[in-house]
């Protein structure tokens, strides 16, 4: 149910841990994905010489050269391949440092499946080109021909509406703030105060929100996008 | 020390009082009694042997001139060989037996009065006894009392004052030490600084260093073996937890069903635990290690905090709301986070579904602070302070935490100068609260 609308995709699972690798797999495979895992850093940085993936599931603790070190080579040789890192709880460190090397997201162990699918999902669907509408229950996207459908009813949405449910459907699973969107939609608009991005949420929120789409309010914070894919 | 020499000097000052006066009495003694002599040999000289036997050949202004003094009384008494009275006062008792031309002095009571007596036996066989009240005698006693012992007491007075002085600045690096030791978490287990120690107690600064830095190294196996075990626990729970669910995502009898959420349930709290346990033995460790601070902005960590929480607030259906400023202290970015994880997560625990959590941080000057609020049942008075104890639960609450989240909390607050409140601000919910000193962000310590 949570494969739709991505293709199929090649994926290495970087993990020395053999139950945790197995299962990381599994829960790719399902989707029909092409898996392939390696269980140290070298065999990971071979592997990623030869083949193109769309995807690495990279830990950091590895038993020969660490995670960031098979990052950082990955990098020098310009590959654009999508790096979702897995670290530590404890270690903020690693996070920080992941992301300064190229890391696309990152994830702390442990995380329950459902969380780590969602962050597949949002960094595959940023390889892929879009195979037809995103369909939510109730809801249809094409974002190619910027149109949507509320129960089959196309709904007109305004520049800056669109600039914002697209910022949203980047972000599936993440809390966005006031001040990340008045960022984003600064091009479209000069001064964005934070209450200017109140209104067009709730305008948003009027046109599209359906019993299974729903931007929800994260208070004193920002939004967070919560729909069911069909 | 002092309690010592105090009685000690007070005896002192008395033994020299005793000896004072009698070297005194001594010396006033024989200085009168060689002037009480004259007299009675002047009179011994002036008797005459008549038909009727001695007499004395003397006027009576003669005997008065001699016997005058300005401050005693003199009286005489001259008897015959066979203690007959011959001249002077009759009611003094006879002299004892003398052998002729020997002299004695002894005291007697005339009068009622303690008299002084010089006697003289001439070789005709009568007695002079001439008698002297004790004024000037006493007097002098008195003088030469107060020549001698009053400087005596001064002198103690000053000894005392000065071995206090000494004492006390010989205790003085003895009492900084002490302070030192007396300010020491127990988690810190640097040396003792020695240079400014004095040479008595160098040593066993000396030792007790060697002590601290034992106690450093079993510290450390110690903190090594928690950080190995509970990272080596870690990685094999994570790959139970997930596969447990994906077992729980398939179709299964509802009783298996059931089994395998608890012991999915069981997992996550051993992971929790291990997580906790490995925190907990960095904080403990960071202290010594000293691990580096940096600035950091509390409003980052809570940001960061923001992605990782609200999934978990809306699963639990409770509202997640926060309200950030920025607030810089001088800190442990991880340590930090850690602390404040802790906090939300016990938030979310305690707090019913349908209720409110609120996460808060910004400046009061001259403290930065974050806290976390929330709806739950509240912490009860009486533990206020014991729930910051590792392992510490409060009996029939109804999350399954292991007692750990709140002494972390205390722990990184500790190793920051910070200190934690807890508050029940409506009287319903908790507001636990981490204090900071607050750091301008443009001028660095």
């Amino acid at each position: 149910m949570t494969c739709k609308s991505i293709g199929l995709m090649r994926i290495l699972v970087v993990e020395d841990d053999p139950l945790l690798a197995a299962g990381l797999a599994r829960v790719l495979g399902r989707c029909g994905h092409a898996v392939d895992r390696a269980a140290s850093g070298i065999q990971a940085d071979n592997l990623l010489r030869n083949t193109l993936y769309e995807l690495v599931v990279l830990d950091i603790g590895l038993p020969d050269i660490d995670g960031f070190e098979v990052l950082r080579r990955l990098r020098l040789r310009r590959a654009r391949t999508n790096v979702l890192v897995l670290t530590a709880r404890d270690a903020v460190e690693d996070r920080v440092h992941g992301l300064d090397l190229g890391a696309d997201d990152y994830l702390t162990k442990p995380f329950a499946i459902a969380e780590f699918e969602a962050r597949v999902r949002a960094l595959l669907r940023r390889t892929s080109a879009p195979a037809g509408p995103l369909e939510f229950r109730g809801l249809t996207i094409d974002i190619e021909v910027k149109r949507v459908k509320v129960h089959d009813v196309a709904v007109d949405l305004t520049v800056r509406e669109w600039a914002l449910l697209e910022l949203f459907l980047a972000r599936p699973g993440r809390v966005l703030s006031k001040e990340q969107i008045a960022q984003q939609l600064v091009n479209y608009d000069d001064a964005l105060s934070l209450n200017t991005i109140e209104v067009y949420v709730s305008r948003l929120r009027s046109k599209i929100e359906t019993e299974g789409v729903k931007i929800r309010t994260v208070r004193g914070f920002g939004y967070l996008w919560e729909a069911e894919s069909v | 020390m002092l309690s010592f020499l105090i009685p000690a000097l007070l005896l002192l000052v008395g033994c020299a009082a005793v000896l004072s006066y009698v070297l005194a009495l001594h010396a006033a003694t024989t200085a009168y009694d060689r002037s009480l002599l004259d007299p009675a040999l002047d009179m011994a000289e002036n008797v005459r042997l008549g038909a009727n036997g001695p007499q004395l050949d003397m006027l009576a202004q003669e005997q008065e001139a001699l016997l005058y003094d300005h401050e005693d009384t003199l009286v005489f008494q001259i008897r015959d060989g066979a203690g007959d009275l011959i001249a002077g006062v009759p009611d003094l008792a006879p002299a004892p037996p003398l052998a002729p031309g020997q002299r004695a002095f002894f005291d007697v009571t005339y009068n009622g009065k303690p008299l002084r007596i010089a006697a003289v036996r001439a070789a005709t066989g009568f007695t002079v006894q001439v008698g002297e009240t004790l004024n000037k005698r006493s007097r002098l006693v008195r003088e030469i009392l107060a020549a001698e012992f009053l400087p005596t007491v001064l002198i103690a007075l000053a000894s005392l004052a000065l071995a206090r002085t000494v004492v006390a600045h010989g205790i003085a690096p003895l009492a900084r030490v002490r302070s030192q030791i007396l300010a020491r978490s127990p988690h810190d287990l640097r040396p003792l600084d020695e240079r400014n120690a004095p040479l008595e107690i160098a040593p066993a600064i000396e030792a007790f260093n060697h002590l601290l830095s034992q106690l450093r190294d079993s510290n450390a196996v110690q903190q090594r073996f928690l950080t190995n075990a509970a990272h080596q626990l870690r990685t094999p729970l994570a790959a139970l937890q997930m596969h447990l669910e994906l077992l729980l995502r398939r179709e299964l009898p509802s009783d298996v069903h059931q089994e395998i959420e608890a012991m999915h349930g069981a997992t996550t709290r051993a992971t929790r635990l291990a997580n906790q346990l490995l925190i907990l033995a960095k904080a403990e460790a960071s202290m010594e290690q000293a691990r580096p601070k940096t600035l950091v902005n509390l409003r980052s960590l809570a940001d960061a905090a923001v992605h990782e929480w609200v999934p978990r607030a809306i699963a639990r259906e409770v509202d997640l709301g926060f309200d950030l400023a920025d607030a810089s202290v001088w800190g442990d970015a991880v340590l930090l986070t850690e602390s404040l994880n802790n906090l939300i997560d016990n938030a979310l625990r305690y707090t019913p579904p349908g209720g409110a959590a609120t996460v808060r941080c910004g400046v009061r000057s001259p403290t930065a602070y974050f806290s976390v609020e929330d709806s739950g049942p509240g912490i009860p008075q009486w533990a206020h302070e014991r729930v910051f104890e590792r392992f510490f639960r409060i009996q029939g609450t109804v999350g399954d935490g292991a007692g750990l989240g709140l002494a972390i909390v205390r722990e990184v607050a500790e190793q920051h100068g910070a200190h934690v409140t807890i508050e029940n601000p409506t009287g319903l919910g908790t507001r636990i609260t981490v204090v900071f000193a607050a750091v301008t962000p443009e001028v660095p310590r």
